[in-house]
């Protein structure tokens, strides 16, 4: 059955009509908003679940002319990410109504938290290249302000910025890999369209024309930037953990189960079409070294949500790796692991809110031993926790075994170096089961001494952790049901042909359970020395700063505001002659190259130039004498003697053109330049009082260099007016003959000049008013400054 | 600048150029004109008045109203009411645009439509155009009005 287009479209928009709505509810509901917004999220689950078992594409024109549409594609994949998106959003919204009590903004909080679950639905939706890229932009910007939502903290500023600068610069990099299969596609299909669809449909075409134009793997690179920025891969990975600054709801909802996510989800989606060696030697190594790497420095991590975001960024590298494999046991990997992180993740994020609301710090050290305090917040924590160590029969397993598999399968296949593929894996896992027992311990280990008492939590802030912790839970005992009612199609829409998913408990020992078994037990026997492991790996991070992503983030910032104030004033100095000397020799410099770059002009001795063809004796003599008295009117502006002289000479030209524009016969013209000429003496007498009598010296050297530029400039417009003109002899251009003809007859005017201005070209004259708008405004805001003081 | 020359000047001159210039809007489908010259034809006539008499004169010697002092040049009810023009007749602009969009044509199609046996003037063009025109003449004489006004001001 093929989608309908209407109930995507209504799925994607509600959110946003419903962030329109937030500010007017939030005034009138409160805190209760929260509820409304999961009353929306959860409408939003119900019109995506109503196209499970649809599978195809459905599409609205938008932009006929770049072949860009508004594209939907629904399959189990974008289902599969929709479900999660618009389901854990339920869970975040309603559990933020408690958790969010009392503070401040929230209509900003609740709309910003609506605009981006459907900024989500949108990027899982997507099939059309540009609006996926809308779409994916619109998530960081969303992101930004949920992160910097405490806006007077330093701190979430630091981080908002960051996790914009860094999520957005992947973003242009997907905009330029978006541009380059666009490209490619001309190759492929005959036309430049912006199809994701139809690209991945004809996959072996697509692949076959990037090949061709030598795009692969520059797309692929960017896609990897795009998607890495994204989703936290290492190097770019260090956004991840200072972005935990947010209320914990929006950490879980952002940074677990949706926005980091979306990277992950694209490299699914792409990897029908991409599948090659470069492609898993891409991903796999970015993949295994991010869930290492995340995994190490969670172990060290001493704040419950930074040990999680670090957590998340490992398990986001167990994916990447996962659909870097060529094999399907890979993309199921990442599919389900997909699914299986953002549960326990979610759940997790939301505990470490609970606990950090009710113990008041989030410090690793100072808490232990709340199960006594908290029963039910522990029980969800053991479930969701083991899960994410991987331990059976708990869902986080399933997922991550197939990620063994197909890492020993590739070892198994390629041999030598390949076989550092499993070990890397088993590596990071064995860090993995350290930190979760890491965070347990918060609940289950031995209670420091000065901890003070614990109040039970409020019931909605365990009941919705919990759904998701059950959810985990059934989804451990029997993975069957996730795969049969989901996970099965997504696993389809990401392999090349489609599979037969098996996840279940192994009934008998193979390399890849021998591999989950040393992880699992390595990690417990290294658990009592956790504390040396700590301080090892904190001491390496610190002495070798230069390895660190974020000291290059600083630098690179740092620098760039350095070099900035520097080159400001440089640039900037405030004086206006300086600007008017470069604009005016810059525009005609490049003018004249371009005459000399064409042709139009010869170079000095090497042919007629275009002053040739002109007629000189036979100009009128009225013209001659009017054109004789601008240019003399002209010279003797540089050599008044004050500036009223000055000004009534400048104004002898003008009104010289005006009378040349008569002899020309060209009234419309003439008129406007008498009036402008006489407004603009009007002007200048109201501020030539404000002028300074006596500027400076003259400098001989400053003399020369404005003479020769004014000659060079006034040169260059000369050879412009020469080479625009028509030629005497020549016809009227087509368009010319066009709005002659048709001026009476189309628009009933006589007047051509009129006529065009307000019939056949209003948009130009509408342009033209938009421009005296900006400088009205302009100057309205540059005196309303002065007067308050300001000076930037 | 304000001396009794000019204000005489002013006094004389004032009247002819407001209506040469709304002479040059009316005409301007047909003969050199239309809203843009009007536009600064007006505006001169209303800077003439500016530099002869001050902000104050169309408020208390024109309108015979009071002016309130004190308040700064943004509230000036003068400048308030360029203000108002120029947003006018972006409006006016906008909305002749929109007007040919509901008839099912391109944004800003002009129409017209000539009417005929009328007295003294035999017919009578109507343009849509002349609408768009109103609104160009409307942005251009407030907003060079307030430039000039609150540059003026300083």
């Amino acid at each position: 059955m093929s989608p309908q287009l209407s109930v995507v479209v209504a799925a994607v928009g509600l959110p946003f009509l419903a962030a329109g709505a937030t500010p007017l509810a939030a005034r009138r509901l409160g805190d209760d908003t929260g509820y409304a917004g999961a009353a929306v999220a959860l409408t939003c689950f119900a019109l995506v679940a109503t196209q499970l078992g649809r599978a195809g594409t459905a599409s609205a024109a938008w932009i006929p002319s770049l072949d860009a549409a508004v594209r939907v594609t629904v399959d189990g994949w974008s289902l599969l990410f929709a479900l999660l998106a618009s389901g854990v959003g339920v869970v975040v919204f309603a559990y933020s109504a408690r958790y969010m009590h009392g503070e401040d903004g929230l209509a900003r909080y609740y709309g910003t938290l609506l605009a981006f679950m459907g900024s989500i639905l949108g990027v899982a939706f997507a099939a059309d290249l540009v609006l996926l890229f809308v779409f994916w932009e619109l998530t960081s910007v969303c992101s930004f302000v949920l992160i910097g939502h405490e806006t007077e903290d330093a701190a979430a500023g630091y981080s908002a910025r960051m996790a914009m600068l860094v999520t957005v610069g992947g973003g242009l990099a997907l905009l330029v890999g978006v541009l380059l299969l666009s490209t490619a596609s001309r190759g492929a299909f005959g036309t430049a369209t912006f199809d994701l669809a139809a690209m991945l449909a004809d996959g072996g075409a697509m692949r076959a024309a990037l090949r061709e134009s030598g795009l692969f793997v520059p797309a692929l690179a960017l896609f990897a930037v795009a998607a890495g920025a994204k989703s936290a891969q290492v190097p770019l990975h260090f956004w991840l953990p200072n972005a935990m600054v947010a209320p914990t709801p929006v950490s879980a909802f952002l940074h677990s189960a949706t926005m980091v996510k979306v990277g992950v989800y694209f490299v699914g989606r792409i990897r029908p079409l991409f599948l090659s060696p470069e492609w898993t030697l891409l991903f796999v190594t970015v993949g295994l070294a991010t869930m290492t790497v995340g995994a190490v420095l969670a172990v060290a991590s001493t704040d419950i949500k930074q040990l999680l975001a670090y957590s998340t960024a490992s398990h986001l590298g167990l994916m990447v790796a996962g659909f870097g494999f060529g094999s399907a046991l890979g993309a199921e990997a990442g599919v389900f692991h997909l699914l299986n992180h953002a549960l326990f993740k979610a759940a997790l994020f939301l505990v470490a809110g609970v606990v950090a609301h009710q113990a008041g710090t989030r410090y690793i050290h100072d808490l232990g031993g709340l199960w006594r305090g908290m029963p039910f917040t522990a029980g969800i924590a053991a479930v969701t926790g083991l899960s994410m160590a991987g331990v059976p029969p708990f869902n986080g397993f399933y997922s991550k075994e197939f990620l063994f598999e197909a890492a020993y399968g590739a070892a198994a296949a390629g041999g030598g170096l390949a076989w550092l593929l499993p070990a890397t894996a088993v590596l990071a896992s064995v860090f993995t089961v350290l930190y979760s027992l890491r965070f347990l311990s918060v609940f289950f280990g031995g209670r420091p001494a000065d901890l003070g008492r614990i109040e039970r939590p409020h019931v909605t802030l365990v009941v919705f952790p919990g759904v998701l912790a059950v959810l985990a839970g059934v989804i451990g005992i029997a993975p069957g049901l996730a795969v049969e009612a989901i996970v099965g199609r997504a696993v389809d829409a990401t392999v090349l042909a489609p599979v037969e998913v098996h996840a279940g408990l192994p009934d008998h020992v193979t390399p890849p359970v021998v591999m989950s078994a040393v992880a699992i037990l390595a990690g417990v026997g290294a658990y009592p020395f956790v504390g040396r492991i700590e301080d090892a790996v904190e001491t390496a991070t610190r002495t070798a700063t230069p390895v660190r992503p974020n000291w290059w983030y600083d630098r690179l910032l740092d620098g760039t505001e350095a070099t900035g104030e520097r080159l400001g004033p440089v640039v900037h100095n405030g004086l206006l002659r300086t600007y008017a000397t470069w604009v005016v020799a810059v525009a005609a410099g490049f003018a004249l190259l371009g005459y000399l770059a064409t042709g139009a002009v010869p170079l000095p001795g090497t042919g007629a130039g275009p002053w040739v063809a002109v007629d000189w004796p036979g100009v009128p003599p009225a013209m001659a004498l009017v054109l004789a008295v601008a240019a003399a009117a002209g010279v003797a502006v540089t050599a008044a003697s004050s500036h009223v002289a000055g000004v009534l000479t400048l104004s002898i030209l003008g009104f010289m053109i005006a009378i040349f524009y008569i002899l020309a016969s060209a009234p419309d013209l003439a008129l406007t330049q008498l009036l402008v000429e006489t407004l603009v003496l009007l002007v200048f007498l109201l501020v030539l009082e404000e002028l300074p009598e006596f500027y400076a010296d003259l400098e001989v050297g400053r003399t020369v260099r404005d003479a020769a530029l004014s000659v060079a400039v006034g040169g260059v417009a000369f050879l412009t007016v020469l080479l625009a003109a028509p030629q005497p002899a020549a016809e009227q251009t087509r368009i010319a003959r066009y709005y002659v003809e048709q001026a009476v007859p189309a628009a009933g005017g006589t007047n051509v000049v009129n006529v065009i201005l307000v019939d056949f070209r209003g948009f130009d004259t509408l342009g033209e008013l938009l421009a005296v708008s900006v400088a009205a405004i302009s100057v309205l805001v540059l005196i309303t400054m002065r007067n308050r003081g300001e000076t930037g | 600048m304000t001396t009794t020359m000019m204000k005489t000047t002013a006094r004389i001159v004032v009247p002819i150029i407001l209506v040469v210039a709304l002479s040059l809007l009316l005409q301007g489908h047909n003969l050199p004109g239309g809203g843009f010259i009007g536009g600064v034809l007006t505006t001169v006539a209303l800077a003439l008045i500016y530099v002869a008499h001050g902000l104050d004169y169309l408020e208390s010697g024109v309108l015979d109203r009071e002016v309130e002092s004190g308040a700064g040049i943004f509230q000036h009810r003068t400048v308030l009411a360029y203000r108002k023009t120029f947003v006018f007749g972006l409006a006016v602009v906008a909305g002749s645009g929109v007007a040919g969009v509901s008839f099912e044509e391109p944004f800003l199609t002009q129409a017209f439509v000539i009417v005929e046996d009328v007295p003294i003037y035999h017919e009578i063009e109507l343009t849509s155009a002349l609408v768009f025109d109103v609104g160009v003449y409307c942005v251009v004489v407030g907003g060079l009005l307030t430039i000039l006004s609150v540059v003026g001001g300083e």
